[in-house]
C-alpha cells in the first residue's frame, strides 16, 4: 500500500499542477491572432433584431438581409441570434452587435444608452403602427367599440408579449391604463408574458389566456397564413397610432468599414423594392412595401410612455 | 399531533421512519390551493405537448441546430467545470484551517478567506451570466465566467472542510519528523483528499452542465436558447428533438461519471487485488493528459477568449440614482414571496421522493418509471417548466414553487435511490419475511436509516433553491427574482444593486440556517454520512 499511496500522491500532485495549464495558456496564444487577423483585414458586419416572432422566421428573415447587405455593400455580414430584448439593448450597448432591428421601446433604450447611435431606417408602416387587442372567441368577450370598453378585460386571463416590446407591452399597458385598467385587475393578480407575438396568438388561441394584445403586422400575417383561426381568435380592438420598429446602428460603423458607410448602409436598405425578387421576399417577411428615414422627434412619445411606466429610468 | 411530530418534538433521539414523509405534509395545503389557481386553457396544448414527445421532429435541419446548439452547451459545462475545479481546488487550500495552520501557525487568514468567498457564492451563476453581459457584451466566455465564479467558490468551500475533516495523524507525524510543510501536507493529505475530490468533481460536472443549458434558457447560447425559442412558438416537436438530445448525453454523462467514480474514488471495494499498484493513478494521469487538449480544442471551438473580458464596455449614462424609489419598494413581500416560494419548492421535493418511491413500490416497472420522470425533471431547466405549467396554472409563487420543486426532485429523488440502493437489505427483507408488505418493508427496512442524513440533504437542497428562485422570475414569480429581471429589462442599475445584496444577504442567512438545520440533523444520526448523502454537494 505503501507504493501505491506514494504513486497516488506523486500523481495527485502533479495532476494538480498541470490543470491550470489547461485555462491559461492556450486561449491567449491562439484566438487573439486569429481575432485580431480577422478585425484588421475584413471587418465584419453583425446585424441582429429583438427575438419577436419565431425563431425558424427570424433565421429565415435575417439571413436573407445579410446575403442581401453583403452583396450590396461588399462587406462579410453575420446575423447573430439574441433570445432576450434586454439582452439585444446590452449587446448594441457594449458593441457586440452593429446594427439591430429594435422594437421602439428598445430601440429608444439603446440610443439612450449609447449616444451617437444613428437611426438608419423604419418600414412605412412603423410611423403609424398599431397594437390590436385580441380574444378568444368562448372566453365571452365581446368587439369593443372605444377604449373605455378594455374595462371589459378586468378579471380575466390577459397575456403581453414580451416585457419590453412596444407594441405587445408598453403602449398596450399604456392604452390599458388610459381606460383604468390596472396589472393586478387582471385574473390571477397579474398579466402574463407570452415572450413573443406569435405565442401571444398561439396562446389565446388555445384558452391558455381569454386575451391579450399583439403587434397588428404580425397579428395580420397569422390570419394570412391561416395560424391563428378565426373560429378561435378574434380582434377586439384596434390601437390609436404610435410610432414603432427601427434599424438603430452603431456611431463609429464610418470609423470602422470606411468613410460614408453609413449612408451607404442607409441607401442600400432604403433603396429594396418589391420589383427584386430577393428584396420583395425580405419585404413581405418585414411586411412592408419599402423602408424609409426616420424621424427621430416621433420616439419622444415612446421615450414619455417608457417613463411613466417604468421602463426607461 | 401526528406521531411524527411527537417524534420530533421528543427529540433528536427517536428517529421515525415517518421523518422522510414530514415534509409531504405539504402537499395537502397545496392540492386545496391549486383547483384555485388552474385554469382549464391550456389542456389541448399540454396534449400536443405529451404527444410530440413520441414524434420529435427529424428535419436535418433541426436536427443540425440541435446538434450544434448542444456542442456550445456541453462546451460551455466542461470549460466551466474545468475552470471552477480548478479555482476551487486553489481556493480550497487557500481557505483550509490545516493548510494555514501548517504553514504559518495562525488560521486567522483562512476564516477571511472563506467569508469573502460567501459572496461570490451567493449569487447565482444566471446573476453572473447577465451582468457579465452588461460588462462585456455577448461573448462566449461570459457564460463561462458566469459558471467558473460560483461553482468554483462552492467547490473551494467543499474542499476546505473536506481538508479541514481529514484526520491529521499522519500529518503531525510527518512534521515531527522534520518534513517541511509544503511536502508533509501533499503526502498527508493529498491522497485521502483524492477519492472525494474525484467524486465530488464528477458530480459538478452534472451540475455544470445544467446551469450551463440554464444559461442557454436565458440568451447565453447553446442548446438552452433553442428550447426556450421553441417552447415560446409553440413548435413542440422541435423542443423535443432538443430534448431527447439532452437527455440522452445528460443519462450518458451521468453514466460515465458513475463508472469512473467507482473505478477512481472507490478502488478496491470492488476490484479488490485485480488493479496493479498505482494502476487508478496512471489512469487518472491519461485521463487528465487527455483532457488538456479536449478543453483547448473546445474553447478554440466556441471562440471563448478570456482577454475578451478585459475589454469592458463603459455603462450607459445613468441618471442619478433614486434611492428614495429603490427603497419604496415592497421589500417585505419580495423577501416573503421568495422565502415561501424556496420553503414550498423545497418541501416538495424533498418529500415527494420517498413517497413516490413508496406508491410504485410494488409493481416492478414502477420504479423505472419514476427514474425516468425524474430525469427528465433533472434535465428541464426551471424557467422551461414554469412555461409549462403556464399553459394550466395562473402566475404565482405556487406556480414558481412548483417549477423548482419539480426540477429539484429530480436531483433529490436519484440521490434517494442510489443511497438506498448502497444500503444493505437486511432490515427489509427481515421485515418481507416477517409478512409486512412492500411499502411498509422499505419505509421501516431502508428509509428510517436514511432519514437524517437525508433531510440535511434536504436542508441543503433548500439553500440551493433559494438561490435558484431567481431564475422563475420571469413567470412573474412575484419574489425578488422576478423584480430582479425586471430591474434588469429597465436597465435600473440602482434598484439591480440593490436587490443584488438583498438576494446575497438573504441567501448567506439560508445557508447560515441551513448548516444549523443539516448539523443539528446529523448530529442524531447513528451512522452520519452514507455516501453521497449529507455532504455539501450543491447545485
Amino acid at each position: 500500500m505503501r507504493t501505491r499511496e506514494r504513486w497516488t500522491a506523486a500523481l495527485a500532485g502533479l495532476c494538480l499542477a498541470l490543470l491550470p495549464a489547461v485555462v491559461a495558456p492556450l486561449p491567449p496564444q491562439l484566438l487573439p491572432a486569429a481575432e485580431a487577423q480577422q478585425t484588421k483585414s475584413r471587418p465584419v458586419l453583425r446585424i441582429g433584431a429583438i427575438p419577436d416572432q419565431n425563431p425558424e422566421k427570424l433565421n429565415r428573415l435575417y439571413g436573407l438581409v445579410a446575403a442581401e447587405l453583403s452583396q450590396q455593400l461588399g462587406v462579410t455580414v453575420t446575423y447573430v441570434p439574441v433570445t432576450d430584448y434586454a439582452a439585444a439593448v446590452a449587446a448594441f450597448r457594449t458593441g457586440s452587435l452593429d446594427l439591430v432591428w429594435f422594437g421602439g421601446l428598445t430601440g429608444v433604450q439603446a440610443s439612450l444608452q449609447k449616444p451617437g447611435a444613428q437611426m438608419i431606417a423604419q418600414r412605412d408602416i412603423d410611423a403609424q403602427f398599431y397594437s390590436v387587442f385580441i380574444a378568444n372567441t368562448r372566453s365571452g368577450i365581446k368587439p369593443i367599440q372605444n377604449q373605455k370598453g378594455l374595462s371589459v378585460l378586468k378579471g380575466k386571463r390577459f397575456t403581453f408579449g414580451s416585457e419590453s416590446s412596444t407594441s405587445g407591452r408598453l403602449m398596450p399597458q399604456y392604452f390599458l391604463s388610459q381606460a383604468g385598467v390596472k396589472l393586478s385587475d387582471f385574473a390571477g393578480g397579474a398579466p402574463g408574458f407570452s415572450g413573443s407575438h406569435d405565442a401571444t396568438i398561439a396562446l389565446v388561441q388555445s384558452g391558455t389566456y381569454d386575451a391579450g394584445a399583439v403587434n397588428e403586422q404580425v397579428w395580420k400575417s397569422n390570419l394570412r397564413s391561416g395560424k391563428a383561426n378565426r373560429s378561435k381568435v378574434m380582434q377586439i380592438w384596434r390601437t390609436p397610432s404610435y410610432p414603432d420598429y427601427l434599424w438603430l446602428g452603431q456611431p463609429n460603423l464610418d470609423e470602422r468599414f470606411g468613410k460614408g458607410f453609413t449612408a451607404k448602409l442607409r441607401g442600400a436598405i432604403l433603396s429594396w423594392r418589391p420589383s427584386d425578387p430577393e428584396q420583395k421576399q425580405i419585404l413581405s417577411l418585414f411586411g412592408a412595401q419599402q423602408f424609409t428615414t426616420v424621424k427621430a422627434g416621433e420616439y419622444k412619445k415612446i421615450e414619455q410612455v417608457g417613463r411613466q411606466i417604468g421602463k426607461i429610468r | 399531533m401526528s406521531p411524527a411530530q411527537a417524534a420530533a418534538a421528543n427529540g433528536p433521539q427517536v428517529a421515525a421512519p415517518l421523518w422522510v414523509l414530514l415534509p409531504a405534509l405539504v402537499l395537502l395545503p397545496l392540492l386545496l390551493v391549486l383547483p384555485g389557481i388552474s385554469h382549464g386553457g391550456g389542456w389541448e396544448l399540454v396534449g400536443q405537448f405529451a404527444s410530440a414527445g413520441l414524434q420529435p421532429s427529424l428535419d436535418p435541419l433541426v436536427l443540425r441546430s440541435v446538434l450544434s446548439g448542444l456542442g456550445v452547451t456541453m462546451g460551455i459545462a466542461l470549460l466551466g467545470w474545468a475552470g471552477s475545479v480548478v479555482l476551487g481546488v486553489v481556493l480550497g487550500v487557500a481557505s483550509s484551517r490545516v493548510v494555514w495552520q501548517t504553514v504559518t501557525g495562525s488560521t486567522a487568514l483562512a476564516g477571511w478567506i472563506r467569508r469573502l468567498l460567501a459572496l461570490p457564492r451567493s449569487i447565482h451563476e444566471l446573476l453572473w451570466g447577465l451582468l457579465l453581459l452588461q460588462l462585456v457584451g455577448l461573448q462566449p466566455a461570459v457564460a463561462v465566467v458566469a459558471i467558473i465564479l460560483p461553482f468554483g467558490a462552492l467547490v473551494a468551500r467543499v474542499i476546505s472542510d473536506l481538508l479541514d475533516a481529514l484526520p491529521t495523524r499522519s500529518l503531525e507525524a510527518l512534521r515531527c519528523a522534520g518534513a517541511p510543510a509544503g511536502p508533509a501536507l501533499l503526502t498527508a493529505l493529498g491522497p485521502p483528499l483524492l477519492p472525494q475530490l474525484i467524486s465530488y468533481s464528477g458530480y459538478r460536472l452534472e451540475c455544470a452542465l445544467r446551469s450551463a443549458t440554464l444559461l442557454g434558457v436565458f440568451g447565453l447560447g447553446g442548446l438552452g436558447t433553442e428550447l426556450k425559442l421553441t417552447l415560446q412558438s409553440l413548435a413542440f416537436r422541435e423542443l423535443w428533438t432538443g430534448l431527447w438530445a439532452l437527455l440522452i448525453t445528460m443519462l450518458l454523462l451521468e453514466m460515465l461519471l458513475g463508472r469512473l467514480r467507482q473505478r477512481w474514488a472507490m478502488p478496491g471495494r470492488l476490484a479488490l487485488g485485480q488493479t496493479r499498484v498505482g494502476g487508478s493513478g496512471r489512469e487518472l494521469l491519461w485521463a487528465g493528459a487527455a483532457l488538456l487538449p479536449l478543453l483547448g480544442a473546445v474553447a478554440w471551438g466556441l471562440g471563448v477568449d478570456p482577454a475578451s473580458l478585459l475589454r469592458w464596455q463603459p455603462l450607459p449614462p445613468m441618471p442619478a440614482a433614486n434611492w428614495g424609489a429603490v427603497a419604496a419598494l415592497p421589500w417585505g413581500a419580495l423577501v416573503g414571496n421568495t422565502v415561501v416560494m424556496t420553503l414550498l419548492a423545497a418541501a416538495l421535493a424533498v418529500g415527494l421522493a420517498p413517497l413516490l418511491l413508496l406508491l410504485v413500490q410494488p409493481w416492478p416497472g414502477g420504479r423505472w418509471a419514476l427514474q425516468a420522470l425524474w430525469a427528465l425533471g433533472r434535465l428541464w431547466p426551471p424557467p422551461l417548466i414554469a412555461l409549462l405549467l403556464l399553459f394550466l396554472l395562473q402566475p404565482g409563487i405556487i406556480t414558481g414553487a412548483l417549477a423548482l420543486g419539480l426540477h429539484n426532485l429530480g436531483v433529490l429523488g436519484r440521490l434517494l435511490l442510489e443511497t438506498s440502493e448502497h444500503v444493505g437489505d437486511g432490515a427489509e427483507q427481515a421485515l418481507l419475511g416477517a409478512g409486512s408488505g412492500p411499502r411498509l418493508a422499505l419505509l421501516y427496512g431502508r428509509f428510517s436509516g436514511l432519514a437524517r442524513p437525508y433531510l440535511a440533504y434536504g436542508a441543503y437542497r433548500a439553500d440551493v433553491i433559494l438561490r435558484e428562485s431567481v431564475v422563475v422570475g420571469l413567470v412573474g414569480a412575484t419574489g425578488l427574482g422576478s423584480q430582479l429581471l425586471e430591474a434588469l429589462s429597465a436597465f435600473a442599475f440602482d434598484e439591480l444593486l440593490a436587490l443584488l445584496l438583498a438576494y446575497a444577504l438573504l441567501t448567506l442567512v439560508g445557508e447560515d440556517l441551513s448548516d444549523r438545520l443539516r448539523r443539528r440533523l446529523l448530529a442524531g444520526a447513528p451512522r452520519p454520512g452514507s455516501p453521497g448523502v449529507g455532504t455539501p454537494d450543491r447545485g
